[in-house]
């Protein structure tokens, strides 16, 4: 972000000398931000000045990676408060939070649930990416067991949940090499677990209530040569961490504050297997960088990741597929022929009810610039003919031995006139993707063979 | 070190729309419902007011459902033969803030009920239930311009929400709501520019901008929620910032678009690795309204009664004291 | 856009005998009509009508007597600007000051003092800036000398100070240069202003040259014009600009959504 005239107007001395060959020191700086002429050109700038303006053009906020390999977390480096000014980079991370005080088979349980909570939705597979292991009663060598153990059974990156230094050191001799989360320096801790986080080059958690505290505090820490930080604003009721996480995305990209210029991390506080998604899901769009949640129920989780996929999506790049003949399953000349738009929802929803149907299909995919079935119709980006013609760029009529094509229930209208324009029968489909598996088995009947 | 202020100044507040009118206000409602008039973003208090909350409405039909899920046919089932009881279940068990009456049996694809029955729901729901009303027609404009005459006359003072008008479609429902004074819900395909430009062509036939509601459609979580959530932030800012035409309060009609999907409906057979549907398909509906809710939505529809009650618990967590109870 | 009419300006036959006859009708009639067409302010400039700072309040009074449009102060004299700052009923405009420091360091105090904005030409006892180095400097100065004295930043207009094309033709394009570098003077950018007219002073082709000129310093990042607010062209043609460039939301109806959009 780049410092504007006034700003780089501040940094200078002041004094008018013309030795940059400009009038005024004013003139000067407005030529520096119209890039015209390089800083250095003043003789007299301070070091503390140049710094200034070379940090200036960093990114307004951090960028902390967590992990360690491929299952590796990235997350900050956001640039805007509203996905349609430009886009979300980095999706939040949710993070499942496990207590240590778990006996050795509850553990395996905790883990086997974890390890279900991935999905697929429209092509993509979405899942969570961390674990925190609380600390609540384990000694500082059994702590870092089940840090050791979870790292081992599960794929994710792990948050270490505690502010004990001993804990978290004997925790990080045992799976430092894995770059966990170190949750995380406070008022009391602070210089002593920055040390730690960069003795085992871990990124470090911040936790204070005031934002006063954290500025202190990042800054301190930044001293100590700490500079992967991720803060948190205290654990509170929705509304007020809402206030908080708002005014910390602020002052990162708005006012390129720099000592809270980093992620932010929150832990949800409801208790009711509900709310606790919907307070979870609020922080996903609005500033959370990560999120621990306490849910671990697939019925939960599959919402609250499905927030996430949508919010994140860049709003600049139309969600189209490629419009080509898809084949679904072992398809066979005697296959059904549906078609569809080449919008990636409608895409993915018909593929997936025809992979349920288990009838094996070919899905002919029209190009309607990543509009779907309704939106297209009515924006005139498919009509029969162009049906007609995609059939035949696809070489549809060699692929199979019957001579009928399945429509969208929603575009009846076209059948007249695909009738005529293709040659073959035209069987109305369902409204609702989700019809398609029953009408497959029940209702697709091959009009005649060519 | 001080800490810059990123407290943001708005020139311009949404518009107040009240719907429902008592007794003085000559209609028979118990009482009225303000919804708009924030002048900051979602919850913001620590930059401006935030003076109405968000409310939901329970949706009911004029006829029978013949394809509802299961898990929403168990709460209805004993009463949506009658509007008018089925409105009165939701307002008594349920505890909608208001109800919104569609007349799915209208669709000449349908039931292709005609404008006296149409006005006779109406009618029966306005003498059940003494919460404000919304009259939303079945979707067809020709169908829609012929029976909302006779609905907008039954109702006429009862300054109920009648939707929708469109971009093609909106001089008879203007005429109507000048008329017999109702407020009107303004439709457009998830499109920015239309959605303005509907609002534009009704206030220059006469219609008050206090008298809109802006509709932008709505997407099921999953199913086009973030264009939808795009559009509404990004128009909520413009009306913040000056926008007169994008200054309105939003609804968003969200039982209807979440209880086709697949999340909110298949059984946990069906699809194992999806967890209990019990629990899911009224989860996804409060999902998708709490995100609708963060993007600026003051209207929501809604079907199933757990969903509405957990939103309406989260929109209770949220609501500050500067506001006042509906 | 901010749209300041230009008309009641004692240049102008009718408005001079209207203050030599004390005739309020002709000034609210323009009063009037320039608030009908959108103006947000009134400029009022008394010219060679008269030397008294008496004849100027009283045109400002009539103008608030008739519309309840703020009003823009235009004088060069201190004595008038202090006196007509009091009459004013809404906070003006006060049009305008140059970069000297004795000029700034009257002035500015007034301006914070009656909640009003300030206008800064970016010229100073030297003369008129005749290339972009020079402009950029002086508005640069003139802003920061501002906000040091305490005048919001969304209470200062810069203006580039616009030249006729007829007579000084390259100083059309350095003035476009110099408002795309204030622009770098701050984070929101500062308002910017022309005084419109000037640029097709003498010339035959004025309404086009107007409109061509304002649409093009619209895109460097002129927010503001003094300027004929009657000319519907020109005016569509700002709001076009700004529409173009993403400033308001379109619709197919954006003239008359933005019309709509400023009743009260």
């Amino acid at each position: 972000m780049a410092l504007t005239g006034l700003q780089i107007y501040k940094l200078l001395p002041k004094t008018n000398c013309g030795d940059c060959n400009l009038p005024t020191c004013m003139a000067f700086a407005m030529q520096v931000a119209a890039k015209k002429v390089s800083l250095d050109q003043c003789p007299h700038v301070s070091e503390e000045a140049k710094a200034q303006l070379a940090e200036a053009s960093a990114p307004p906020m951090k960028l902390v990676s967590i992990g360690s390999d491929e299952n590796k977390l990235e997350i900050g480096q956001e640039t805007v408060l509203f996905r349609h000014k430009e886009k979300f980079y980095h999706p939040t991370g949710v993070a499942i939070l496990v207590e240590d005080a778990l006996a050795n088979d509850e553990l395996d349980k905790e883990i086997n649930s974890i390890n279900r909570l991935k999905f697929t939705r429209v092509g993509e597979e979405i899942g969570i990416n961390l674990v925190a292991l609380q600390h609540k009663s384990t000694s500082a060598e059994d702590y870092a067991k089940l840090a050791e153990k979870i790292t081992e059974k599960t794929s994710f990156p792990l948050i270490l949940v505690c502010q004990n230094l001993s804990i978290i050191k004997s925790a990080l001799e045992a799976i430092a090499d894995k770059r966990p989360l170190i949750y995380s320096a406070n008022r009391e801790n602070f210089d002593k677990m920055a040390s730690l986080a960069k003795q085992y080059n871990c990124p470090l958690a911040v936790s204070v209530e005031s934002q006063e505290e954290l500025v202190d505090l990042t800054q301190s820490i930044k001293k100590i040569g700490v500079d992967d930080l991720v803060l948190n604003p205290g654990i509170k009721k929705t509304g007020d961490t809402l206030e908080n996480l708002t005014k910390l995305r602020r002052l990162a990209v708005e006012k390129v504050f720099r000592p809270l210029g980093y992620p932010t991390i929150v832990f949800t506080n409801e208790e009711d297997p509900f709310q606790e998604v919907i307070q979870a899901s609020t922080y996903v769009c609005k500033y959370a960088n990560i999120v621990v949640v306490k849910a671990k129920d697939t019925w939960q989780l599959l919402p609250l990741l499905t927030v996430r996929q949508n919010i994140y999506t860049d709003p600049q790049v139309p969600n189209a597929v490629e419009p080509k003949l898809y084949e679904i399953g072992a398809v066979t000349p005697d296959s059904p022929v549906i078609v569809t738009t080449n919008f990636s929802l409608t895409y993915f929803t018909v593929e997936s009810e025809v992979g349920n149907s288990k009838v094996p299909t070919y899905i002919s995919v029209v190009e309607t610039e990543g509009m779907g079935v309704l939106n297209a119709y009515a924006g005139d980006k498919w009509s029969a003919e162009k049906i007609a013609k995609t059939l035949e760029q696809q070489k549809v009529r060699e692929k199979v031995n019957h001579n009928t094509i399945i429509i969208p229930g929603l575009v009846a209208v076209f059948r007249a006139e695909l009738i005529d324009e293709f040659g073959w029968n035209i069987l109305v489909g369902p409204e609702e993707a989700a019809r398609i598996p029953s009408f497959l088995k029940n209702e697709w009947k091959p009009a005649g063979k060519k | 070190m001080e800490v810059p202020d990123v407290k943001q100044s708005w020139p311009n507040s949404i518009n107040e729309v009240t719907i429902g009118a008592t007794k003085e206000g000559g209609g028979t409602r118990s009482h009225a419902i303000t919804v708009g008039g924030t002048r900051t973003l979602p919850f913001l208090y620590f930059e401006g007011n935030i003076p109405h909350r968000p409310v939901i409405a329970m949706e009911v039909w004029d006829i029978a459902p013949t394809d509802w899920p299961e898990e929403l046919g168990k709460y209805f089932s004993d009463v949506w033969d009658d509007p008018g009881k089925w409105a009165k279940k939701c307002v008594d068990e349920f505890e909608a803030d208001f109800i919104c009456l569609r007349l799915q049996g209208c669709d000449p694809d349908g039931e292709n009920k005609g404008s006296h029955e149409a006005a006779q729901a109406v009618e029966r729901v306005l003498k059940s239930v003494a919460v404000p009303l919304i009259i939303w027609g079945c979707g067809n404009d020709e169908k829609d311009n012929e029976i909302f005459p006779a609905c907008s006359q039954t109702a006429a003072g009862e300054r109920c929400l009648l939707g929708t008008i469109t971009e093609d479609n909106y001089k008879t429902l203007v005429a109507l709501c000048k008329a017999d004074k109702h407020k009107l819900i303004a439709e457009s395909p998830v499109d920015i520019n239309i959605a303005k430009q509907v609002n534009v062509l009704a206030t220059d036939i006469g219609l008050a901008p206090e008298d809109i509601v802006i509709y932008p459609s709505t997407g099921a979580l999953g199913y086009g929620m973030e264009y939808v959530y795009s559009i509404m932030e990004r128009g909520r800012i413009a009306g913040l910032s000056g926008d007169k035409m994008w200054a309105m309060p939003l609804l968003a009609d969200i039982g209807r678009e979440v209880w086709k999907v697949k999340e909110a409906i298949a059984p946990e057979e069906e699809v194992p690795g999806w967890g209990d549907h019990i629990q899911r398909g009224p989860l996804w509906e409060t999902i998708t309204g709490l995100v609708y809710l963060q993007a600026g939505t003051d209207i929501f529809i809604m079907w199933h009664p757990k969903a509405v009650k957990e939103l309406k618990k989260y929109i209770d967590s949220l609501m500050k004291k500067n506001s006042r109870k509906n | 856009m901010i749209f300041v009419g230009e008309r009641i300006n004692g240049g102008f036959k009718d408005i001079q005998r209207a203050v030599k006859e004390k005739n309020k009708s002709t000034i609210q009639r323009w009063a009037k009509i320039q608030s009908e067409a959108g103006a947000d302010y009134l400029d009022v400039n008394i010219g060679a009508a008269s030397n008294k700072v008496d004849d100027f309040i009283w045109m400002i009074e009539a103008v608030q007597e008739a519309v309840e449009t703020p009003v823009s102060i235009d004088s060069n004299k201190p004595a008038f600007v202090e006196k007509a700052i009091k009459a004013c009923k809404n906070p003006p405009i006060i049009n305008s000051t140059t970069a000297d420091k004795e000029k700034l360091d009257q002035i500015i105090p007034l301006v914070v003092e009656h909640n009003a904005s300030l206008i800064g030409l970016c010229m100073d006892r030297k003369g008129s800036p005749q290339d972009v180095n020079r402009r950029v400097e002086l508005g640069a100065t003139i802003f920061s000398e501002a906000i040091e004295k305490g005048l919001p930043e969304d209470r200062i207009f810069l203006d580039p100070v616009t030249m006729p094309l007829k007579f000084l033709q390259p100083q059309a394009r350095n003035l476009i240069e110099a408002v795309h570098q204030f622009t770098l003077l701050s984070s929101p950018p500062p308002h910017i202003i022309l005084g419109l007219s000037n640029i097709s002073s003498k010339a035959k082709e004025m309404r086009l040259i107007n409109r061509i000129f304002l649409v093009m310093c619209i895109e460097a990042g002129v927010d503001a014009a003094i300027c004929d607010v009657t000319d519907k062209d020109l005016v569509n043609s700002a709001i076009t600009a700004e529409v173009i460039l993403n400033k308001h939301i379109y619709s197919d109806l954006f003239i008359k959504a933005y019309q709509a959009a400023k009743k009260p």
